[in-house]
């Protein structure tokens, strides 16, 4: 491929494409200092190596890339190069626009064609991803190649195509993604660091297809694999969980029972204690006046 | 009709199961917990969790298997794994996490008192070895490094104590299950004062001792209500899962052993009299009074051979473990008794019986250039096997076994449960209850009621047929190569030593 360069305000190709900020590939010949500072920025931002080795910082840890592989910077993430240097060879990078919100959900806006839950599920797994770097992304280059062609050629129905490979991108590194941080072998391991991400986010209104995407499983497989290995389906299970929290919670006296509920992701306080009533028998507030101190 | 519910609360899982009164299976599920692993050596386990789990199951039961066919719950026996420590405040709220039995954080205060005499005293008087994984250490670590949580417990309890505790209101713990805390004088039956004042803890602050068959009292209001279970349903403590596994197994008696190989492995006899060994490489655990199980346990079993597959096996779909590990068995068994010279000392996770070195590692020895990939399954299948042969001998130098009853997920496979008849030149049965931790419960249940006389009684009603044969000349190829692991096992200890005290530098 030859180099390129389009942006935002500049390249008239992007006119209908508010969302693609920066789009280019170049070749690096030699290095010079401060070429890659550490910056951070509003927008996702993808390195792909068409070749060469790249020494990178991503959120402060370092990483190095091979030919094939890709970063994602998120939002506000802070992205360099090792002494802010880019190093020597080839590069692809892509700047899209996108929305945060408060929870740090990541929103891709109205050009793209996933439904909201999908959006969801991606951005939660970008977030959740603490190594933002793919390995050996398979045939990426054709990806972007074909971006690039149909961002020059504006044949019938480029803006479609342009908009609709974007989320393919997105949708190829959410699934390696998982594949890449789970084994696809050890399930016990994959669904400890599942239980682990939960806990941390019980507030949360989980649904069966979030926690499956995060395990790298269908929603079919994953209930399979779940019922098989906990002996409950995963919404059966997360409720357990949800009711463990809360028990550990009303045993401290200074929370409220509608906090304890919402932190523990039930909606409402009267959906916290009938739930918890059906499975333990008492209400929450009756479960909190068992544990008395004792007298020594 | 009347029914017995048993309640396993194992190492990963909450195991129930109904049984008939004639010991037919109605109706079983399971609900799993993790185990967190918050720092190197950290087993932990959340108490609420495991109690959540526990009512979710039964309740699920009940209302779908037992209830609707109008069965009257006559009994609830409990069994638990052993060595577990959960630290609970003077409300009943737990002071963090449960502390499970493969935790190792207590290893610097094990392997002082091991080499101390009052470690080999104690051994004898308590029966349990002194090992990270006993109670009796991990309260003595909390003592040590937590000292906020030592001064605020108000009892150090084991999960199933603080479960049955959190169903009834009383604060309990059976002969059995106490026996495995490192802290119980098992001639006595007593808590043992030297051990006490190791851990730095007065009798008080452990629950009340009982008989296996003792009832701590009715099942809360609330939970026969919401359970809808009647208030004449008993519950009763039972024991650990390792003693109703061996009681569930039927070896009751002179001359039978049994061997279970789940994650991890034992081998155990029951006896009327406590096993001495001169060098300490048993425990003896209480059944009930005057009835003891003794034997050795092994950290790598099932487990270890998951590792492999998970390693090399071919996966065809995402987390297909028991397929994959099919396949590796089928492989395996093309391959020639003793795997053509080739040898695996199985200690990924350290060993206990019989060599009990926390250091211990795991090694492919005897290899050459004719050796291919089917070779390392069957050699891994062997080594794993070799070591609880080695539990075994060992055991027979204090009690002649005749026959053996096999159990467990990993032993139970047909081409593992052969290569132990071989192995040992002795008879196996299968037993005939899937799950002998449970049978064994429902035998501590009918016991209770009356069915049976004696738990012995009720034992001797378990038929041993000899499934598998030993084939002589497979034993005399595998106990030649036995000789070699056994003295490899030996020989590495310096070396074990070498690559541990390493790994703690870099």
């Amino acid at each position: 491929m030859n180099q390129f360069i389009f942006q935002q305000g500049q390249a008239k190709e992007l006119h209908v494409f508010p969302h693609i900020l920066e789009f280019a590939l170049k070749k690096i010949n030699n290095t010079q200092l401060n070429s890659l500072n550490p910056t951070a920025a509003e927008c996702v931002r993808m390195y792909f190596v068409h070749d060469g080795k790249f020494e990178w910082i991503i959120n402060g840890n370092k990483f190095n890339l091979y030919p094939g592989d890709l970063a994602i910077v998120l939002p506000g993430q802070i992205f360099g190069g090792e002494n802010g240097i880019l190093n020597i060879g080839t590069l692809i990078w892509l700047n899209l626009k996108v929305e945060s919100t408060e929870s740090g959900r990541i929103l891709l806006g109205s050009w793209s064609d996933l439904s909201e839950s999908e959006s969801i599920t991606i951005s939660k797994i970008l977030l959740f991803n603490s190594a933002p770097i793919l390995i050996k992304l398979r045939d990426r280059t054709t990806l972007f190649q074909n971006i690039k062609n149909e961002l020059t050629s504006q044949e019938i129905g480029y803006t479609t195509r342009i908009n609709h490979l974007l989320d393919e991108l997105f949708i190829t590194i959410a699934r390696q993604i998982t594949r890449q941080n789970n084994s696809q072998r050890d399930f016990p391991q994959t669904f400890l660091k599942l239980e682990q991400t939960l806990r941390q986010n019980l507030a949360h209104q989980w649904t069966v297809e979030e926690m499956a995407a995060l395990t790298g499983l269908g929603a079919t497989a994953f209930n399979e694999k779940v019922k098989n290995y906990t002996g409950f389906s995963p919404l059966n299970y997360l409720i357990n969980i949800r009711i463990s929290e809360a028990i550990k919670l009303l045993d401290r006296p200074e929370e409220n029972v509608t906090g304890i509920a919402l932190t523990t992701g039930f909606y409402s306080s009267q959906h916290f204690s009938t739930t918890f009533k059906k499975l333990t028998g008492y209400t929450p507030s009756e479960f909190r006046k068992r544990n008395l101190p004792r007298k020594q | 009709m009347e029914c017995i519910i048993t309640i396993e609360l194992g190492t990963n899982a909450v195991r129930i199961f109904a049984f008939e009164m004639n010991g037919n299976i109605i109706a079983s599920m399971k609900g799993s917990y993790p185990t967190f692993h918050t720092k190197p050596d950290y087993s932990e386990q959340d108490p609420e969790q495991m109690f959540i789990t526990m009512l979710y199951v039964l309740k699920n039961l009940l209302t779908e298997k037992i209830h609707p066919k109008k069965y009257n719950v006559a009994i609830i026996c409990f069994s638990a794994s052993m060595h577990s420590v959960l630290a609970i405040d003077d409300r009943g709220v737990p002071l963090g996490n449960a502390i499970t039995w493969s935790d190792n954080r207590g290893k610097v205060e094990a392997l002082e008192l091991k080499n101390s005499s009052l470690g080999t005293r104690l051994h004898d008087i308590t029966g349990t070895p002194i090992h990270p994984m006993s109670p009796l250490i991990k309260i003595a670590w909390i003592k040590n490094h937590d000292r906020s949580r030592f001064e605020d417990t108000y009892k150090f309890l084991s999960i199933k104590s603080y479960i049955i505790q959190q169903l009834t209101g009383e604060y309990a713990i059976d002969y059995s299950l106490a026996s495995a805390t490192g802290l119980l004088n098992i001639q006595t039956i007593k808590w043992e004062s030297e051990a006490l004042a190791y851990a730095g803890i007065t009798v008080d602050k452990l629950p009340e001792l009982a008989p296996i068959f003792h009832s701590p009292g009715k099942l809360r209001k609330e939970y026969q209500k919401s359970l809808g279970l009647s208030p004449s349903t008993k519950i009763i403590l039972g024991s650990s899962d390792g003693c109703m596994a061996a009681l569930g197994a039927g070896v009751w008696g002179e001359g039978k052993a049994t061997i279970t190989v789940e994650d991890s492995g034992a081998v155990r006899v029951i006896s009327k009299e406590v096993l001495r060994d001169d060098r300490h490489r048993f425990f003896n655990y209480i059944l009930s009074e005057n009835c003891f199980v003794s034997g050795g346990p092994t950290n790598n079993g099932g487990l270890v051979f998951e590792w492999f597959a998970r390693q090399f096996g071919d996966f065809k779909n995402p987390y297909e473990v028991e397929s994959t590990i099919e396949n590796l068995i089928r492989e395996a068994s093309n391959v020639a008794v003793g795997s053509d010279g080739l040898l695996f000392l199985p200690y990924l996770l350290g060993e206990r019986a019989p060599i009990w070195n926390a250091n211990a590692r795991g090694s492919y020895f005897g290899l050459n250039i004719n050796h291919e990939r089917q070779h390392f399954i069957r050699a891994s299948i062997e080594g794993i096997l070799y070591e609880i042969y080695s539990i075994g001998k060992t055991l027979e130098e204090h009690r002649s076994i005749k026959r053996l009853s096999v159990n467990g997920s990993f032993a139970s496979i047909p081409f593992c449960t052969q290569m132990i008849a071989d192995i040992f030149n002795k008879p196996v049965t299968i037993s005939k209850n899937a799950d002998s931790t449970s049978f064994g419960s429902f035998l501590v249940g009918a016991t209770d009621i009356g069915k049976y006389k004696s738990l012995e009684e009720a034992a001797q009603t378990i038929e041993l047929t000899d499934t598998f044969k030993p084939n002589q000349s497979n034993h005399q190829i595998y106990y030649r190569y036995f000789e070699i692991f056994e003295r490899l096992s030996a020989n590495l200890a310096n070396e074990f030593e070498a690559i541990a005290s390493l790994q703690q530098k870099h």
